[in-house]
């Protein structure tokens, strides 16, 4: 029998438990430990934050399921890792620490013959001065109560602006190094239908302000579509639609500290800048959770596990290289940790290899560019690719690795809302394929320019909103689930 | 366009393309956007089936 724990149960963490129940038999006992019973489709935290789903629409309990699929479930989180165990327990353990209120506190070394380290990023609120969601002006659509309570700040606002008090709307990142534009992207040009959608347009200034050297960066350098006859960049693109609303923006920012109603940032051209606002949602700086390891005798062997992020080491190349001689092969294929082959790390959870876009620094030094975003889409190939590894060894006793999925080689699809509706709504389908531009397989653009797009339209709202219905279908693991591709 | 009037000449928002009344009717109109809906999901389901092995 072989036991297989899964830390994290969100898009990584829950897409390998299901394949790793369907694949193996019920002689395997497989663990998920999350410190929410909830499964949550982050995507369409976009409409919660926005009034046009409620948090009940986009999560589920995952208990039910996983009783039925005998998976057994802790609502705790990881704390402590030792994978070689201690004096005591002789096998690799993860120490957690309940959450849930019966058990709240409560410790527990948790054994295991394989680990899949799922557990995504911590929103790291904490790196930007006053940046807390809930407190003053500031809203977040980072999980599903963040976006609930960015619903109720921004009926304050729409009041506000309804009785003919003008307001300032500015939305993007909150932190120098964040990446997560397209979540913020998503949230601004939403909440910018809604506020046409009433007529108070011209009562409401939006503001976008990014870390991105260019608008369209989306912490992937950016991409080349066909647009209008043309090869054009996604700069054009993202520019484009804000003109479109009047949008404006404020680029190359590094949000530093936020209060009441001023953001202070810096540029890179290390000029020390505010700005007013009356509602801002920032995406916080992304980190690992903390977690400390520990060998037999109980050293700290973090570094081997963690890079200096926090996040977890797989087989990335961390060789540090200039910009210029960055390549595909740097990106992990298995997320496999080097040191302890039975770890693994798929999602946001694994330590990248470097960003994807430049790394930019501002006249005083200060990185301010954005990291590697890595999406859903990618996220759940990660997960299952992880999964059906871990399948394979198990059956045949070989820790072979044939199955790969490297950011260098998949693609991606974001579908950008920009307003809720069947008839009135629009959202921009992107997609890049590859994730990491592979410029010695697509020396012209990176990419393969016929499945790297940026299209508007009707559809993409119709296709966003099935994709809602689609993968929440898919995690509730309902008949014939995996027929829907990740 | 009209958004044009109210952005101040020679800032970053004044040269990024804005669309016509034209593509902005191919945007909306259902017809074409069923096409579309039908080309997009087939491009997607590519992307990730062809992502990984
Ligand atoms: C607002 C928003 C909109 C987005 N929209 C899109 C989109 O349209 N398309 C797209 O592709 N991507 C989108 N993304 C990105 C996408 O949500 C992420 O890529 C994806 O959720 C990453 O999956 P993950 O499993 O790595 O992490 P998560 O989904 O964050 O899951 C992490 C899990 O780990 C658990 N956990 C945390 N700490 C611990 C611990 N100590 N011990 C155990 N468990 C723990 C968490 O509770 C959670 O269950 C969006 C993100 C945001 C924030």
């Amino acid at each position: 029998m072989a036991k297989i724990v899964v830390l994290g149960a969100g898009v990584a963490g829950h897409t390998a438990a299901s394949y790793l129940q369907r694949n193996l038999g019920k002689e395997h006992q497989i663990t998920v430990v999350s410190p929410s019973v909830n499964y949550q489709w982050i995507p369409s935290n976009i409409w919660v934050g926005v009034g046009r789903m409620m948090a009940d629409d986009i999560k589920f309990d995952l208990r039910p399921l996983y009783k039925k699929w005998k998976i057994e479930f802790l609502q705790a989180k990881a704390i402590n890792f030792y994978p070689e165990g201690d004096a005591i327990l002789q096998e690799g353990y993860v120490e957690v620490e309940y959450t849930s209120s019966e058990k709240s506190g409560v410790r527990q070394k948790i054994p295991y013959d394989f680990l899949i380290n799922a557990t995504g990023p911590k929103l790291n609120f904490a790196a930007t001065e006053g940046l807390l969601p809930g407190t003053g002006n500031i809203a977040s659509v980072c999980t599903f109560s963040h976006a609930t309570e960015a619903w109720q700040l921004l009926q304050e606002k729409i009041k506000k602006m309804e009785q003919g008090e003008k307001q300032v709307f500015v939305i993007g990142t909150g932190n120098p190094t964040a990446t997560c534009q397209g979540a913020a992207f998503e949230y601004i040009l939403n909440v910018d239908f809604e506020i046409k959608r009433r007529g108070l347009d011209a009562l409401a200034d939006v503001i976008w302000i990014t870390n991105e050297y260019e608008l369209g960066d989306f912490g992937m350098g950016g991409a080349f579509i066909k647009k209008g006859g043309f090869v054009t960049n996604t700069k054009l693109f993202a520019e484009s639609y804000f003109v479109e609303r009047n949008i404006t923006w404020i680029k190359r920012a590094g949000v530093k500290k936020i209060d009441e109603h001023k953001i202070y940032y810096e540029n890179l051209e290390g000029e020390y800048l505010e700005q007013k606002y009356d509602f801002a949602m920032l995406i916080p700086g992304f980190s690992g959770h903390g977690f400390k390891a520990y060998d037999k005798r109980g050293s700290d062997i973090s570094e081997q596990l963690f890079a200096a992020n926090g996040l977890m080491k797989v087989d990335a190349d961390y060789t540090p290289k200039p910009f210029e001689e960055w390549s595909i092969n740097d990106w992990p294929q298995t997320y496999q940790n080097p040191s302890f082959p039975n770890i693994f790390a798929p999602g946001i959870a694994f330590a990248p290899p470097h960003s994807i876009s430049k790394p930019m620094k501002s006249k005083n030094g200060t990185p301010i560019f954005a990291t590697a975003p890595r999406t859903g889409m990618p996220s759940g190939v990660m997960g299952k690719v992880t999964a059906e590894n871990i399948i394979a060894w198990i059956k045949t006793g070989n820790p072979q690795m044939v199955h790969k999925a490297s950011m260098g080689k998949m693609g991606a699809a974001c579908i950008v809302s920009a307003g809720y509706g069947m008839t009135k709504g629009t959202a921009a389908t992107m997609t890049v394929s590859p994730v990491v531009p592979d410029w010695d397989r697509f020396p012209d653009w990176g990419r393969d320019i016929n499945f790297t797009m940026g299209e508007p339209g009707l559809a993409g709202h119709w296709l966003k909103w099935a994709m809602h219905y689609m993968f929440l279908y898919k995690a509730k693991g309902k008949p014939f689930w995996w027929l829907i591709p990740e | 366009m009209e958004n044009r009037l109210i952005i101040t000449k020679y800032s970053d928002q004044y040269y990024p393309p804005s669309p016509t009344s034209f593509t902005l009717f191919w945007r909306r109109f259902i017809p074409f956007q069923l096409i579309r809906f039908f080309v997009l999901n087939w491009k997607i389901i590519r992307i990730v089936v062809k992502g990984h092995t």
